[in-house]
């Protein structure tokens, strides 16, 4: 037992050697510059008769492109990216057009520290537009916050409920609600048009914040569940108590027995030197 | 500068894929197309595992400051705090929190010290940015982290939304005490926190 414990420990240095100096080639990298102030974008393709594009995220007046999501078809949505607060140009192209040809449409998009936001592509392929939607990141004790994008074409009013809550009624194509709380558990999605509908079941954690994305599918809607964020389930309402004192200084008696000490002592010499003098002056005085 | 760096480079047009796995019809990401590739730089977008994925977390390994310990679980107390590893030598998940490498907050508390010496985080506080912090996970995969910044709050402020709350990407809290200790309460009056981003895992 002790030895397989001694080499999962060597194991684990050996590792953790390996992938400080880059030599384990399969890590998969992420984001390896995300900074504490950092905002979040996320880029979407929410028109259903707009071939997929090349999406551009530009620093503001940067003409280099800072990012490129290639072929981003209907119904595609990419995590977030770490962007620091400033403002961003989002442009997107047909699939392969060069990053020097005209963009289809652009917009600019506010960073700000810590937030997070959704620019998506919606309307119709002749009316599409690109939407920024602000993530809520906070949710209320014991509840979800969840937002519905409805991005179905074919039915143009969409009505969403979590059980017996109305999440959106008669969403139109191409508009989002606001984020709205519902209680941690399980619920069973449903979205109705006039003739095609969808159901899922989701389970909204407490502490967590979800996009809805209604989709067109064929012959159906679909609903796909997006985890935007996600926190501790149980919020704590203290730090908690991880230490003892062992390291703390200990604090000795009062510094003023000391103080009084030094100051007697700096008395006794001003004393001293005073006497000194005089003694000093009487001696010269007597000589004259 | 801003998110070029943070972006593995990827050959050919990769299209991103929505939602979880199983979600993924047709109208998702379907065979990857040949496109020619652009100018500028091509990236992918950082790939944040969803939490039913992730295996548990199993050991911590700090290489900045020393730190190699197990991962121990920890609940919550009956007021609904968050509970401390009973050993000062060994670190802990908040199992109410993500796991590491998923989406969101995951926290993990060791002591600063025990009665007599130094506990598993002493030396957190000396974290900087840019250190990596290394999860081994059950699966013996690893996630990787970066710390992004090392704060001390008075535990009078300690900000609970910011540490606990809802984050859109994988990021680690390490927690552990700090600042003036209390003889009469036999507490430390401040927490040190220790925020870090995933930049990467094993497979």
């Amino acid at each position: 037992m002790r030895l397989m414990m001694s080499r999962s420990g060597i194991r684990n240095v050996l590792v953790a050697c390996a992938l400080s100096a880059g030599l384990l080639t399969n890590v998969t990298p992420a984001s390896s510059s995300v900074a504490h102030d950092d905002g979040w974008l996320r880029l979407a393709h929410l028109s259903p008769n707009t071939p997929a594009v090349d999406v551009y995220l530009y620093d503001f007046g940067n003409p280099k492109a800072e990012v490129v999501l290639h072929h981003v078809s209907y119904g595609t949505v990419s995590p977030f990216l770490p962007a620091p607060a400033g403002t961003y140009t989002v442009a997107m192209r047909a699939a392969g057009a060069a990053a020097t040809s005209a963009p289809v449409l652009s917009t600019a998009v506010h960073v700000q520290a810590g937030d997070a936001y959704t620019v998506a592509g919606m309307g119709p392929k002749d009316g599409l537009r690109l939407v920024v939607l602000k993530d809520d990141l906070s949710a209320p004790a014991g509840h979800s916050m969840v937002q519905v994008i409805q991005a179905s074409m074919r039915e143009h009013l969409v009505t969403v409920q979590a059980k017996a809550h109305v999440l959106g009624h008669d969403l139109a194509f191409a508009t989002a609600t606001a984020f709205q709380s519902l209680p941690a558990g399980s619920y069973v999605l449903h979205a109705a048009g006039q003739t095609e509908s969808a159901e899922n079941r989701i389970d909204l954690q407490s502490g967590s914040i979800h996009t809805l994305v209604i989709l067109d599918a064929p012959g159906r809607l679909k609903i796909v569940n997006l985890t935007d964020a996600v926190g501790s389930t149980v919020l704590p309402p203290t730090a908690p108590a991880t230490g003892f004192g062992g390291t703390a200084p200990i604090p000795g008696p009062s510094l003023l027995p000391w103080l009084s000490v030094v100051a007697a002592g700096l008395l006794l010499i001003a004393i001293g030197l005073v006497s000194l003098r005089r003694n000093r002056r009487q001696f010269a005085a007597r000589r004259v | 500068m801003l998110l070029a760096g943070s972006l593995a480079v990827l050959g050919g047009g990769v299209a991103i894929v929505v939602g979880n796995a199983h979600d993924r019809g047709a109208y998702a990401a379907g065979p990857a197309p040949r496109v020619a590739v652009p100018h500028g730089p091509i990236a992918t977008v950082p790939d944040a595992e969803q939490d039913a994925n992730v295996p548990l977390p199993a050991f911590l390994i700090i290489p900045a400051i020393g730190v190699r310990t197990r991962l121990v679980r920890l609940g919550t107390t009956r007021g609904g705090a968050m509970a401390v590893p009973g050993t000062t030598a060994v670190a802990g998940w908040f199992t109410a929190s993500p796991r590491p490498g998923a989406i969101g907050s995951s926290i993990i508390a060791g002591h600063v010290d025990s009665y007599l010496g130094p506990g598993v985080f002493f030396r957190l506080r000396l974290l900087r940015p840019g250190d990596r912090v290394f999860v081994r996970r059950a699966n013996g995969t690893f996630a990787v982290f970066r710390i992004t910044a090392v704060r001390t709050y008075l535990k009078t402020r300690f900000p609970v939304q910011a540490v606990y709350g809802p984050v859109p990407y994988a990021s680690l809290r390490l927690i552990t005490c700090g600042g003036a200790f209390d003889y009469a309460t036999r507490h430390y009056l401040s927490s040190i926190v220790a925020y870090a981003a995933q930049v990467g895992s094993t497979s």
